[in-house]
């Protein structure tokens, strides 16, 4: 039997366009995988000779699913250009927005894209596999619960951002607008909702799969595991926090080998160029790169959810605390290297969102009409990084004397976490392809490896990507295409 | 209401952030109502399956910036009956034609180490390429006039799709003029309604991400600007960051 390869492209229920190629040997069994993107449209470029404050307005723009990430990232880093700390008012009203839009989209990536493999199935057929088949499963009622907390998430952000795609709020030193009285109990009811609808979401994550033994047998799984390092942001308390505080990395046993912020991230984080995708492989600079290999001796680490999960001590909330606790008891302690266990860490992040957003919606500082701080230098340089849905994002750029942008370098979730999606990939196909047979549902277990990442391609190529979704092709050793999924 | 035969819909992208297919998907209050009455056939962001064409409303996101999206642009009007440039980068290259005054092979270099298997071009709105029945302008496209489109669609009513500037709607909800009152220099004044003036509200001057209002004055606008102090580049550069591919707003950003 000839060496085949296999491609899954494109890649559907993802964001952006990818796409997985696998390389079997001639027995079938699977040598090698990757995966691929294979665009780029360099936003770097465009952002060039614009104003600095600008960039907060024109990154967004990078991708329509996470651009109050990059709004964020882009104020904070004009924060710093500029040398101007924001009031506190404005501060926790950036965390509020934020966090109301870590809701937004963990209960997208959870309902729209995750569950259908777990409440239909992996292997059920892909007419019903999506969150159509969902919501016959669980529910209109719930269907209608997850419509109306997207929603809730949506409204948040845009009564601070003045819209939630491409919000325009975030000012070097401050925010646009200050929060009315009425707008801010109109939060509070809100965010009281959400929470109850986060720990919902955990209760049928719960029924679904953690009270089925062959899905807590999948999860834990050899073949869904690596074990790297992990990247994430923790407030001074060394809990989990999305807007702000030290990004912290630990090795694959759980220790603490890093902590740093803002510029010096340049001395921890390398970039390597792959021929063969657009996408840069970032690697921990003092490790050292290794190859696509996982252990203590490689530079590989990865962010999102269960990332930050591992890093942190604990969640700063008390409800997101216990299921903190809960979910290092039932997978086995600190840390945990079982890609799909970020479905639940996700939702241990949506309840502790939604807490922390009616926390602050409660804090008399938040209606403070004193939301900026005025800038009165000339912006330099700056590196804004904040804990985007699908992980760590950094934002840096310089400027020159007139204060254009001169230069712009973005490191964006996906792309810190690409080596290990390529390694999740292989490992996954090496334990579920066998003598070369290949079905459906067996290609959809392999995409579930990856989609554990909610991978961002978008993001990741600061592109304007084409094409959305992604296909597999198998081919054979001799580079011809045996086989393609294209949808 | 009841629909005899529900439209069938298709959603393209092209060179694009995903922002306006995403919008579809956040109207939330309306979801499951437009989930009855349009047979979204072609959609795959949302949905793995696609159905076939031909379809009878097509929404093509993004703008052209390969030969390959030509190719799958003509496909797309080929398989549409109406076919609607949906949101500021189909409409006229939006965000992504800032590019277009720097010369392609600078921006190629920048990106691409092997230059050979690169064939980037201009980025333009698809009415470049292919006739276009209908226009939902913004980044991303306003909601409400999303809604009003799907509705005239369902009824074959004519959509209102405001040709006043965004100024009309800022003095409408009673702001304070950014421009006058603060002197930021705000594009409003040429810029096309409907977005409820949205960043003026919130203390933002416009961008004009909606392109030019119907009898848009750019020369004027540009006279005020200079006199608040705005150099030639300043201007050229606001009027070349959505739409400055419309022949209104390079007026703006050639006229002195």
């Amino acid at each position: 039997m000839a060496l085949k390869r296999v491609t899954i492209d494109p890649i559907t229920r993802l964001e952006g366009h990818g796409k997985i190629e696998i390389f079997l040997n001639e027995d079938g069994n699977v040598e090698n995988a990757y995966f691929q993107v294979p665009e780029l449209r360099g936003f770097e470029k465009f952002c060039q000779g614009r104003p600095a404050e600008e960039m907060p307005r024109i990154t967004p723009r990078i991708c329509g699913v996470c651009p109050e990430a990059h709004h964020m990232a882009s104020t904070k880093a004009l924060d710093q250009m500029y040398g101007v700390e924001p009031p506190r008012a404005a501060q926790k009203l950036r965390e509020l927005f934020y966090c109301a839009h870590m809701i937004h989209s963990h209960i997208a990536h959870f309902y729209a894209l995750a569950a259908p493999d777990f409440v239909v199935g992996p292997s059920a057929d892909p007419k019903v596999r999506n969150i159509l088949g969902l919501v016959e499963k669980v529910g209109v009622e719930t269907g209608q619960e997850v419509i109306k907390h997207r929603a809730y998430a949506q409204r948040i952000q845009a009564m601070i951002g003045g819209k939630a795609t491409h919000p325009v709020c975030g000012l070097p030193g401050g925010l646009s607008k200050a929060l009315k009285e009425e707008e801010r109990e109109e939060v509070e009811k809100m965010a009281r909702s959400c929470v109850s609808f986060a720990r919902k979401s955990l209760k049928i994550f719960n029924e679904v799969v953690l009270e089925k033994k062959e899905y807590v047998d999948l999860v834990r799984s050899d073949f869904y595991a690596v074990s790297t390092y992990y990247m994430g942001m923790v407030d001074e308390q060394d809990r989990v926090n999305f807007y702000d505080g030290d990004v912290k990395v630990v090795d694959p046993q759980g220790k603490e080998v890093a902590r740093f912020r803002g510029l010096d991230y340049l001395e921890h984080i390398g970039e390597r160029v792959e021929p063969w995708t657009y996408l840069k492989v970032p690697f921990l600079k003092k490790i050292g790169w290794k190859g696509f290999v996982d252990g203590p001796g490689s530079g590989v680490y990865r962010v999102a959810p269960l990332a930050r999960l591992n890093v942190a001590s604990g969640m700063a909330t008390p409800l997101a605390q216990q299921e903190y606790e809960r979910f290092f008891e039932v997978l086995g302690g600190k840390p945990v290297h079982a890609t799909l266990a970020n479905h639940w860490a996700r939702l241990v992040e949506l309840l502790y969102a939604a807490e922390r957003v009616l926390e602050l919606s409660r804090d008399e500082e938040i209606t403070d009409p004193k939301i900026r701080n005025l800038p009165t230098k000339k912006p330099v340089e700056g590196v804004g990084i904040v804990e985007a849905p699908r992980g760590t994002l950094f934002h840096h750029y310089r400027a020159d004397v007139d204060g254009m942008i001169q230069s712009v370098n973005l490191i964006v979730a996906t792309g810190n976490n690409h080596a290990a999606i390529c390694m999740s990939i292989k490992k996954a196909a090496q334990g579920l392809i066998r003598n070369g047979e290949v079905d459906d549902g067996l290609l959809n277990m392999i995409e579930m490896a990856f989609r554990a990442y909610d991978p961002c391609l978008g993001c990741a190529t600061h592109s304007l990507p084409g094409q959305m979704p992604m296909e597999v092709k198998i081919y054979d050793h001799r580079g011809e295409k045996l086989r393609c999924l294209k949808r | 209401m009841k629909i005899e035969k529900k439209p069938s819909v298709a959603v393209y992208k092209l060179s694009s952030c995903a922002g306006c297919q995403l919008e579809l998907l956040n109207l939330e209050p309306y979801l499951l109502d437009i989930l009855e009455v349009l047979d979204i056939r072609y959609f795959p962001m949302a949905k793995r399956e696609a159905g076939s064409g031909p379809y009878d409303l097509g929404l093509v996101e993004g703008a052209v910036t390969s030969g390959e999206e030509i190719i799958r642009l003509k496909k797309a009007r080929a398989d549409c009956r109406l076919l609607v440039a949906f949101g500021s980068c189909a409409c006229y290259g939006g965000l992504p034609s800032m590019k277009n005054w720097v010369a392609e092979r600078l921006v190629e270099e920048r990106v691409y180490p092997n230059l050979a298997a690169v064939h980037s071009i201009k980025a333009y709105g698809i009415d470049e390429y292919v006739k276009v029945d209908a226009y939902l302008k913004g980044c991303p496209v306003s909601r409400d006039e999303l809604v009003d489109f799907i509705k005239g669609v369902l009824l074959g009513t004519k959509p209102y799709l405001r040709p006043h500037s965004v100024c009309v709607e800022c003095k409408l909800h009673e702001n304070l003029c950014l421009f006058v009152t603060e002197g930021q220099p705000c594009m409003g004044p040429v810029t096309t309604a409907g977005c409820g003036a949205l960043c003026p509200s919130h203390g933002r001057v416009c961008e004009g991400c909606r392109g030019p209002a119907n009898d848009a004055n750019p020369e004027s606008l540009v006279e005020t600007f200079e006199e608040y102090g705005l150099t030639r580049a300043d201007i050229t550069r606001r009027f070349r960051k959505y739409a400055g591919m419309t022949p209104e707003f390079e007026r703006g950003a050639v006229s002195s």
